[in-house]
């Protein structure tokens, strides 16, 4: 594979150091250097009488003739022996120093010595003293193939032998004699100049090959599918990703044309024709996303891109499988889409605000509950002004970061109108902590609110229902021994008018002096008498009368006691003896109990309490009834009575009502729950779980209390305490 | 007055009820027993033989249909008659099961009772 994509892209690619196997386009230049040099070097350089003037030698363009090389150059005199007659014979030391101290010059004394050297170090440059013969050419043999030039000096300056020692690799001749001073310096330092030019091609080769390697690791490891296409949009060399994504080998795909690797409806979808014709003609070509369906149905979505290599029109086609991220977009995209189906459709109003109370978001819930549409940009304050403490409410979140949950508020609508909400706020606070508002969740609780009015309204029915029960069987009975008793004076008194009738005929009889008549009307009334009882008639009469004004007293109490009952039932606030309000609720409540209920009262006189008297006689029924069916529980049909004790004290500054049972109680684990809406432990139909939760609101109205205590089978006790003073706002509330 | 004539047991926890009915049946061939508690009306049940039982129904610790079952227990032969203020809370088949003969209202009409009583004793 890797070899298929070098096909496409190695061109870029220069020769090999080491391996000159590339010709034509791409020449060995190190090997084109020296064939210059050879056909330089045919001739050897003859003194040109040039430099022999000039004190500084070889070049002018800077204060060292090496300036541009490097500061220091190593150069390596081979000569035939160290002896100081035969040694340096030619002059190439001298020569040589010409150069500068920046040139290092060193001497060996043979070719094994110089390959040594040239071994273990940079040597720029070895000039070597023909006169080692044989061993000069098995040195320069030796050189050839490395970086170090060599000049051979030589005495004869015969072309043939000049032309050998090219032969052999010698970078360039030198002709020995007076000239060498100059010819010397400057051809050592053209060579010197030469190799490291040849060096510094050499690193450039290397960065090549880095850059190459790494080309390739990218287009290997890559996560995009890569393919050089001609011009005719065959394929020229595809990467790992492409064999991956398209099902095709590397060796496959070579020179098939990219209709015929690639499916039909990726090239359709993507637009891959007009892309590469635009790539191709250099057109600033735009990204496209091309789909296709895999054999097993899952589709996947590309990011196509083309771009052109060269001027033969060859591009770089680039897939980027993009299903992954389309999928997490489409997801990201359903769970906004899921979200703002929430957030526009629940039945909560949902209200984001800045710092200082505008709007900044609102779901069309929140448009329906504050009646206005746009809201955003819209302050708050237009519908939460009602009363200070409301304000505050919303307020307080913005100013100081408090929550709040289910509290309860009322807003003001344009009209005027009011709307009761739940409503909960929490502060919105950015990643620094700066506030950036809050947000409110709101519910309209006007449907609740007449909900709970309603199964309130039907406790209190419930109870009156049970009192008005309780009072009718009072007076029934009385009213069950009048009827009975008027039928029967009724026919006392016909007996009687019998009798009276009798009674005025004798009288007649009398003054007329009849004797007869009178006698025989006293028979009568003898007779009548006797057969009417009248003695027991009369007697009955007065009974039955008494009887009859004592019933009729009772009832008149009963309705008495209703009518104390029933007083202050204006629903207003008024001042109240507290006790007098107990009593009253008691003594009609008791008469539905009596029969099985002992009521002790050990009152206290207690100051006047301003109050709503209707409301704390709701909250003394409740506890009263409460204690009668527990009674009624506890004793069941067994005929024994319980006790209902009714106390009440002056405490501090409270008044406390106390009213205790001996009924079943209460077992622990209800003993939180009975002041909740609806909990009951009655029968079904016998309480609607209201009672103790009304009595509690109405107690917190008044700023008081209400407690119990209680233990499973020994009664239980509540305890009211209702503060003698309390805050204006609450008592106002308790008309809310 | 003889032997002959039935025996009533009235019970009533209301003492002026017993009263006026003892009143309304004066001129009805009559013995009257009266029992003010469900408890003396069983005593009186052992002492005498009574033709016919009239019961108020709301009294404390029994009601007047659980003396009834009570009664019927004791003198089966026994009319048994309910009389109460709240006919429609007694479960007519409670009354079938003790065999309740009639139910009379509170309050009552006189000869609509003298009538049910005569009607209960199988006159």
């Amino acid at each position: 594979m890797r070899g298929a994509f070098k096909e496409g892209l190695a061109p870029v690619s220069g020769p090999r150091r080491g391996a000159p196997d590339h010709s034509g386009s791409t020449p060995d230049l190190r090997l084109r250097a020296l064939e210059h040099v050879r056909v330089a070097g045919l001739v050897p350089h003859r003194p040109s009488g040039r430099f022999r003037d000039i004190p500084q030698p070889v070049v002018c363009d800077g204060a060292s003739p090496l300036t541009g090389t490097s500061l220091v150059v190593r150069i390596l005199v081979v000569l035939p022996t160290l002896r100081e007659a035969d040694g340096d014979r030619f002059g190439i030391l001298p020569a040589l120093r010409r150069l500068g101290g920046e040139a290092r010059i060193e001497v060996a004394a043979s070719a094994d010595a110089c390959v040594a050297r040239v071994r273990e170090d940079d040597v720029d440059l070895v000039v070597v003293d023909a006169r080692l013969g044989a061993e000069c050419t098995s040195l320069l043999e030796t050189l050839r193939f490395g970086q170090t030039p060599a000049i051979v000096v030589m005495v004869d300056a015969e072309p043939a032998a000049a032309l050998d020692a090219h032969r052999h690799g010698a970078a360039d001749c030198v002709a020995a004699g007076p000239e060498l001073a100059d010819t010397l310096p400057a051809v050592a330092l053209e060579q010197i100049r030469r190799a490291r030019a040849l060096r510094e091609q050499g690193a450039a080769e290397q960065r090549l090959e880095r850059l190459e390697r790494l080309n390739d690791a990218i287009v290997r490891t890559i996560p995009a599918a890569l393919a050089v296409l001609d011009g005719g949009h065959r394929l020229l060399a595809v990467n790992p990703e492409f064999v991956r994504s398209f099902g095709v080998s590397a060796e496959g795909a070579a020179g098939r044309a990219l209709d015929d690797v690639l499916p039909r409806d990726l090239l359709e979808t993507g637009g891959v024709e007009e892309l590469l014709a635009r790539a191709a003609a250099g057109e600033p070509a735009p990204a496209r996303v091309g789909r296709m369906v895999m054999s097993g149905g899952a589709a996947r979505a590309f990011d196509l891109r083309a771009t052109r290599l060269d001027a033969e029109g060859r591009v770089l086609l680039v897939l980027s499988d993009v299903s992954e991220r389309e999928h997490l977009a489409r997801r990201i995209a359903e769970l906004q889409h899921y979200n703002e189906n929430i957030i526009q459709n629940m039945n909560s109003a949902l209200l984001v605000v800045d710092p200082d109370g505008v709007i900044a978001f609102a779901n069309p819930t929140a448009e329906r509950i504050l009646g206005a549409q746009a809201l955003p940009g819209r302050k708050i304050w237009d519908w939460f002004p009602t009363t200070p403490r409301d304000k505050v409410l919303m307020a307080r979140t913005l100013a100081h970061g408090a929550r709040f949950r289910g509290a309860e508020t009322v807003i003001t609508l344009r009209d005027g109108g009011l709307v009761p909400i739940g409503i909960s706020c929490a502060p919105l606070a950015g990643a620094d902590g700066r506030s950036l508002g809050a947000v409110a969740i709101f519910q309209d609780l006007s449907e609740i609110k007449g909900l709970q009015r309603q199964a309130l309204q039907n406790e209190k029915l419930a109870s009156i229902g049970q009192l008005a029960a309780g009072v009718a069987h009072e007076i029934n009975n009385p009213m069950g021994f009048i009827h009975a008793n008027l039928m029967q004076m009724a026919e006392y008194l016909s007996d009687l008018r019998r009798l009276w009738e009798r009674v005025l005929a004798l009288q007649n009889a009398v003054r007329t002096a009849d004797a007869e008549a009178i006698r025989r009307h006293s028979d009568d009334l003898d007779r009548l008498a006797e057969e009417v009882d009248a003695a027991f008639v009369v007697a009955d009469f007065a009974k039955a009368v008494r009887e009859s004004q004592e019933g009729s007293e009772r009832i008149r109490h009963i309705v008495q006691d209703l009518r104390d009952f029933s007083r202050h039932d204006t629903g207003e606030q008024a001042l109240a003896d507290v006790n007098e309000c107990l009593d009253s609720t008691a003594n009609i409540v008791w008469t539905m109990m009596k029969h099985s209920v002992v009521l002790k009262r050990s009152y206290e006189d207690l100051p006047r309490l301003r109050c709503y008297p209707m409301q704390l006689k709701q909250v003394f029924m409740n506890l009263l009834m409460n204690a009668y069916q527990a009674i009624a529980e506890q004793v069941g049909r067994s005929g024994e009575t319980g006790e209902i004790r009714l106390a009440t004290r002056l405490d501090g500054d409270g008044l406390v009502i106390e009213v205790s049972d001996t009924g079943v109680g209460i077992v622990r684990e209800n003993l939180g729950r009975i002041f909740d809406p609806f909990f009951t432990t009655k029968e079904v139909g016998v309480g609607t779980g209201l009672g103790l939760s009304t009595s509690f609101g109405i107690v917190q109205r008044h700023g008081g209390t209400i407690r119990v205590r209680s233990e499973p089978g020994e009664g239980a006790t509540f305890e009211v305490v209702l503060p003698l003073e309390r805050e204006d706002g609450e008592a106002d509330e308790a008309n809310a | 007055m003889t032997t002959e004539r039935p025996v009533l047991l009235v019970v009533d926890d209301e003492v002026r009820i017993l009263t006026a009915l003892r009143r309304v049946l004066r001129r009805e061939a009559y013995e009257i027993l009266t029992a003010e508690t469900p408890a003396e009306a069983l005593r009186l049940l052992d002492a005498h033989r009574v033709d016919l039982v009239l019961s108020d129904h709301k009294m404390p610790g029994m009601s007047g249909l659980a003396l009834l079952a009570a009664a019927a227990r004791k003198q089966p032969a026994a009319g048994r008659v309910l009389i109460t203020g709240w006919t429609e809370e007694v479960p007519a088949e409670d009354l079938a099961a003790i065999g309740v003969r009639a139910l009379l209202p509170k309050p009552w009409d006189d000869a609509d009772l003298k009538a049910t009583l005569r009607k209960a004793l199988g006159r």
